[in-house]
């Protein structure tokens, strides 16, 4: 809503208080001023006489122009064409501060020039208010204009605008009347309304209305007959292009001057144009229509239509037709004020595309008692401005069942709801500032609300409306007083964290990406697991799918960053994914190149399968898994999105934990990228696995001895079959198992392969002796050849 | 008696000449070994008369330790002058860049949400989540947001079905937390995590966001003691000192509501580019939990009272790291990730 200053002036004695002072005041106490912009700028400016005016010398285009504006004559150098047609115009003098400019002393192509001749683009002003041709040159000034006074002030161009953002629960202030109001009490000042007259006697209505809709539960009519359309007074073109409305002519200003100062949206139909006076507002009819704006636009079902026998005459509460619209020529009028419900409102306004000063207010919400005040006040001014005669009563349809608020607050629950230590004399003095009807009764308070405030409701809105109008200053900062909390996260977050520890100290960056997906994404998942998600209201294809694996997004974020010549791209992310019914929390995992590199120190820790089951794997022990309590297995889940043989599942007793490995060609490819190592593991079912707790083993005393074996076995034997051999047949010797070569190739038959190991054999309660050892040895080569037929190398 | 002498000058002018260690193990070999010159001395005693014998054998000892005692000692220098010509070896260029081993970034988000996550549960707060893919009852209904309002229009929310939505705000989790208490009270709980809402993406718009709420229910909970709440969090967010400007406003999960200013970090109120040149930065909206909230709840909105408060963590993170484009959260170019890498 835009506030105009001197508009607010004839409500309201603001002597002493600037417009920047008021936007403050008002801003702290809950009107929110966005911006102050004066509808001019500029100062140093006069109305000045043009005295003599010659061709510059020395260019084809400026002009030496001589002014008087009571200092004696002043050369200025202008560029305008329009000056020969000037007799009287704005001269900013020497030292003026315009919005683009600072006027100094100067010589324009060797001539003297002592100020500059404005045109009004040239102080700020708003094309949109502005002719061609004053956009284009100098303003020109009447005859009458009075030299040496200030031209802002006579063109009425000295207002200042307030542009305010009012919450959602004030949509009153998108009424002057009720600004003035808040002004009031904020200021502490009264402010005076304008009086309705109802100086006439009215005839016998010859109009009817109806509705057909509960979306239109009340409507207000009157006919009046002569009416004069001409061009407003100048007070009310100013006040309207303050408010950001265009002067049409004196009847249809009147119909936004009455909204903007009541904020009940009225229209006017030129009652010429509609033979039969039956005025019906229907949800139900389709058509087109167009409107006040030239443009057509079709009507469905479930929006308010006002109709006049059964043509559609005006999209109720967003604009009128075009084929009732008041003209020149325009004698008599129907007005129109009714409710309209606001939802439909908006559905309708948001549908077509068109926000209009009426359908905002309805959309917000407008006062209850708003369309007999507009009606009464529109009245008034036709018969004032536009010398209305011929006035027909306001007939209505629907009954209006306003009934006053009465809200009942303590001072004993007001302070302990805020904190403070407000007095009544206090508490009650900002009440009547706002004009509520407060009576006290020892330390209770009963206040009828007035009408536009339709907002206040429970007694929290009178504590709010308290401490807002005496301010915020006055309220301490305390802590809760209540008993002691022990503050700290769940074991999900914490493992949450643990997480992110652990793979940052790997090497991993996390990531955030978006949880919408397109469908693509949410087709052939990791570890697909339920019914995808489908928005019913996308923003687009690209944002469809709430997702329910990390892969594509992760892959994505790889993709542009390669695409951008980054490398070693290694990263995670922890986030939720969806199907029907069902929530996980799953961590991603992705490595590309190498996990550490360094050509000039040669290190090099390529990203491959094996440095990522190390991540896994380290992973899980630090977060209390111990490697016997998991298995991980050949890959037989998930074929598509990973490498058949160069990727496994993880699984804990049964529970499927996640997979990882080296994703398929097929996927890099579609990324346009080389080798890519990823992992999607259920972060949701390791928090329900028991972790193993610490426990203090005592450290060994007794030496151990080390034996190197290279044994053949067949090339797809997995190892582990060979590490659960050794460990079997160990009797408890085996302290620890080291596998330091894998070899197929020469002299290695083909289909086999060389497997070295070093076995280091320790125990708890003694030095082993040389024979014990060897029989220990012996039996596991022993074992090797019986069940894995392993051959010892020589 | 001449020999011993000879042997000791011949010795003492070797080993002055001898510059290797080699050179000195043959001279020791010559002169103490075994079959060495000292101890062909030796032997030539038998040649003498018992009265001479023990003054030479005497001066052979002497000689022999002499000796001794000289070899070690070039040894000694020898090994320490070789020692300085080793080091010298092994001189290396310490300019030379480090290899530096590589530890991963966490987002700036995440950064945030632990920071406000750990202030709260030093205030005895706990940590509570809830899920993103929501039912209008927690995220609208009991959050006093009427069946009308436009917040519930699918213009800005993403709707699954009609009960069904992607949470727009946290104050889900709060309404959850609320159900949750069962009646029980205190509830003392910061709620962060991820919201959508219907919105296209630009340099201050996303359509997937993130906040954290934080809402106390009690007896005589105050609207002051919000103002206490978050200057400890303003404090601990932006440092210490910073002012806060409460201002109205207007939610529906809370009445009153406010808007609260920090006075600005940048600055410090002084007004600059971050503030505006305001010297204040927008930054929480909170306020006293709505009755009808309490009482949706099961909670006698006459023995309690609460206050919520809310933050956006992009915008926290803009303020705090100076970043212009909220996309970059999203985007994830490991350039931006990098500009994270240390520990504040």
């Amino acid at each position: 809503m835009k506030i105009s200053y001197n508009w607010l002036k004839e409500y309201i004695d603001l002597d002493g208080i600037s417009p920047e002072t008021l936007a403050t005041k008002l801003t702290e106490s809950g009107l929110e001023i966005e911006e102050v912009k004066p509808i001019a700028k500029g100062n140093n400016l006069v109305i000045a006489e043009v005295k003599d005016v010659k061709p510059h010398p020395d260019s084809d285009h400026l002009n030496v122009v001589v002014v008087n504006y009571g200092e004696g004559d002043v050369q200025i150098v202008c560029g305008a064409k329009n000056i020969y047609d000037a007799k009287k115009v704005i001269v900013a003098k020497v030292g003026a501060v315009l919005p683009e400019i600072t006027i100094k002393v100067g010589k324009i192509r060797g001539v003297e020039s002592n100020g500059m001749i404005c045109s009004l683009f040239e102080l700020g002003v708003d094309k949109k208010y502005l002719s061609e041709e004053q956009c284009n040159g100098i303003e020109i000034l009447n005859d009458n204009a009075l030299i040496g006074e200030d031209p802002l002030k006579y063109l009425g161009l000295d207002d200042v605008v307030l542009d305010a953002s009012q919450t959602p629960n004030r949509a009153d202030c998108m009424a002057m009347w009720s600004v003035a109001k808040e002004v009031g009490a904020v200021l502490r000042r009264k402010a005076n309304l304008p009086d309705m007259k109802n100086s006439y006697s009215a005839l016998k209505s010859s109009l009817t209305v109806e509705s057909g809709t509960k979306n239109c539960p009340l409507f207000l009519g009157k006919i009046i007959k002569n009416v004069q359309v001409k061009k407003s007074p100048k007070w009310m073109v100013d006040y309207l292009r303050s408010a950001g409305i265009k002067s049409i002519n004196n009847v249809v200003d009147i119909s936004n001057f009455v909204m903007l100062e009541t904020g009940q949206p009225l229209h006017f139909y030129d009652a010429d144009k509609i033979s039969q006076k039956i005025i019906r507002v229907v949800d139900d009819i389709e058509g087109n229509i167009v409107a006040l704006d030239g443009i057509e636009y079709p009507i469905q079902k479930g929006d308010i239509a006002i109709t006049n026998e059964g043509n559609i005459i005006g999209i109720a509460g967003v604009i009128g037709g075009d084929t009732s619209k008041i003209d020149e020529n325009t004698k008599s009028i129907i007005i129109e004020a009714a409710m309209f419900n606001h939802v439909s409102i908006r559905n309708t306004a948001n549908r077509l595309g068109i926000m209009t000063e009426a359908s905002s207010r309805f959309i917000k919400g407008i006062e209850p008692l708003g369309q007999q005040k507009a009606i009464d006040r529109a009245t008034d001014l036709l018969i004032e401005l536009a010398d209305a005669s011929g006035i027909e009563e306001t007939i209505q349809y629907g009954e209006n069942n306003y009934k006053p608020t009465v809200v009942v607050e303590t001072l004993t629950h007001c302070n302990k709801h805020l904190g403070t230590n407000y007095s009544i004399e206090e508490v009650v003095s900002v009440l009547k500032a706002l004009d509520l009807d407060v009576s006290v009764e020892n330390e209770k308070f009963t206040c009828v609300i007035p009408s536009y405030r339709t907002d206040l409701k429970i007694p929290e809105d009178l504590d709010e409306e308290i401490i807002r109008l005496i301010g915020y200053d006055s309220l301490n900062a305390t802590l809760p007083t209540m008993v002691a909390t022990i503050g700290q996260l769940d074991e999900k977050q914490k493992l949450e964290r643990l997480t992110k520890s652990v793979m940052t100290s790997l090497g991993l960056s996390e990531i955030v990406t978006y949880s919408l997906v397109k469908e693509e994404y949410v087709n052939n998942s990791v570890l697909p697991f339920g019914k995808h998600i489908k928005l019913a209201s996308p923003l687009s294809d690209d944002r469809k799918f709430v997702r329910n694996n990390l892969m594509p997004s992760i892959l994505e974020c790889v993709s542009y960053n390669s695409n951008r010549k980054a490398t070693n791209i290694n990263l995670f992310e922890i986030s939720n994914v969806y199907e029907e019914d069902c929530m996980q929390t799953r961590l991603g995992i992705v490595l590309t190149d190498n996990l550490q590199y360094s050509k000039l120190h040669n290190v090099k820790i390529s990203s491959d399968y094996y440095s990522l089951k190390g991540i896994i794997e380290t992973y899980l022990k630090k977060i209390g898994i111990d490697d016997n309590r998991y298995t991980i297995e050949k890959n037989d889940v998930d074929l598509i999105n990973f490498h058949p043989y160069r990727s496994a599942k993880i699984k804990i007793q049964d529970k499927m934990i996640g997979v990882f490995g080296e994703i398929h060609p097929l996927i890099s490819k579609k990324w346009n990228l080389d080798r890519v190592l990823y992992a999607e593991i259920r972060l949701d079912l390791l928090n329900e696995i028991k972790t193993s707790k610490t426990k203090f083993v005592p450290i060994d005393k007794y030496p151990s001895v080390s034996r190197d074996i290279a044994i053949v076995i067949d090339r797809d034997l997995e190892v582990e079959k060979v590490i659960k051999v050794i460990n079997s047949n160990s009797g408890k010797l085996v302290k620890s198992l080291e596998i330091f070569d894998v070899y197929t190739g020469e002299h290695i038959e083909t289909n086999k392969k060389s497997i070295a190991l070093r076995i280091v054999y320790q125990s708890k309660d003694k030095t082993l002796t040389e024979s014990e050892v060897s029989e220990v040895h012996s039996n596991i080569l022993a074992k090797l050849e019986e069940k894995l037929n392993a051959i010892l190398r020589s | 008696m001449e020999k011993i002498n000879k042997i000791k000058e011949e010795v003492l002018e070797l080993i002055n000449n001898s510059n290797e260690m080699e050179l000195l193990q043959q001279l020791k070999i010559k002169f103490l070994g075994k079959k060495g010159q000292i101890q062909e001395l030796m032997s030539e005693m038998k040649s003498l008369s018992n009265d001479e014998k023990p003054k030479f054998g005497q001066m052979v000892n002497e000689l022999k330790q002499e000796v001794t005692k000289i070899i070690e000692e070039k040894v000694k220098e020898l090994e320490a002058i070789e020692l300085i010509k080793k080091l010298e070896r092994e001189k290396i260029d310490v300019t030379l860049p480090s290899y530096k081993q590589v530890i991963g970034t966490t987002h700036p988000l995440m950064n945030i949400k632990k920071e406000i996550e750990d202030l709260f549960i030093g205030l005895g707060y706990t940590v509570a989540e809830g899920p993103e893919v929501e039912y209008d009852l927690y995220n609208f209904e009991r959050a006093n947001i009427p069946a009308d309002h436009p917040a519930r229009d699918m213009q800005d929310t993403f709707y699954i079905n009609p009960e069904v939505l992607l949470r727009t705000h946290t104050t889900a989790i709060q309404t959850r937390e609320l159900e949750k208490a069962n009646g029980k009270l205190p509830i003392k709980v910061i709620c962060p995590g991820k919201v959508y809402r219907r919105d296209d993406d630009d340099a201050t718009h996303s359509h997937q966001f993130m906040q954290a709420e934080g809402l106390v229910v009690a007896e005589n909970i105050t609207l002051a003691d919000l103002k206490g709440t978050l200057q400890f969090l303003a404090d601990a967010m932006f440092g210490k000192g910073r002012k806060l400007r409460f201002r109205p406003s207007y939610f529906q999960f809370t009445e009153p509501s406010v808007e609260i200013d920090v006075s600005c970090h940048i600055c410090g109120g002084k007004g600059c580019s971050v503030c505006k040149n305001t010297g204040y930065i927008e930054i929480l909206g909170a306020g006293m939990v709505h009755p009808n909230v309490l009482e949706m709840a099961g909670f006698d909105s006459t023995k309690c009272s609460g206050f919520a408060f809310g933050i956006g963590l992009e915008r926290v993170a803009m303020l705090k790291y100076g970043i212009d484009d909220i996309r970059n959260f999203y985007t994830n170019d490991v350039r931006f990730l990098k500009t994270f890498d240390r520990f504040d």
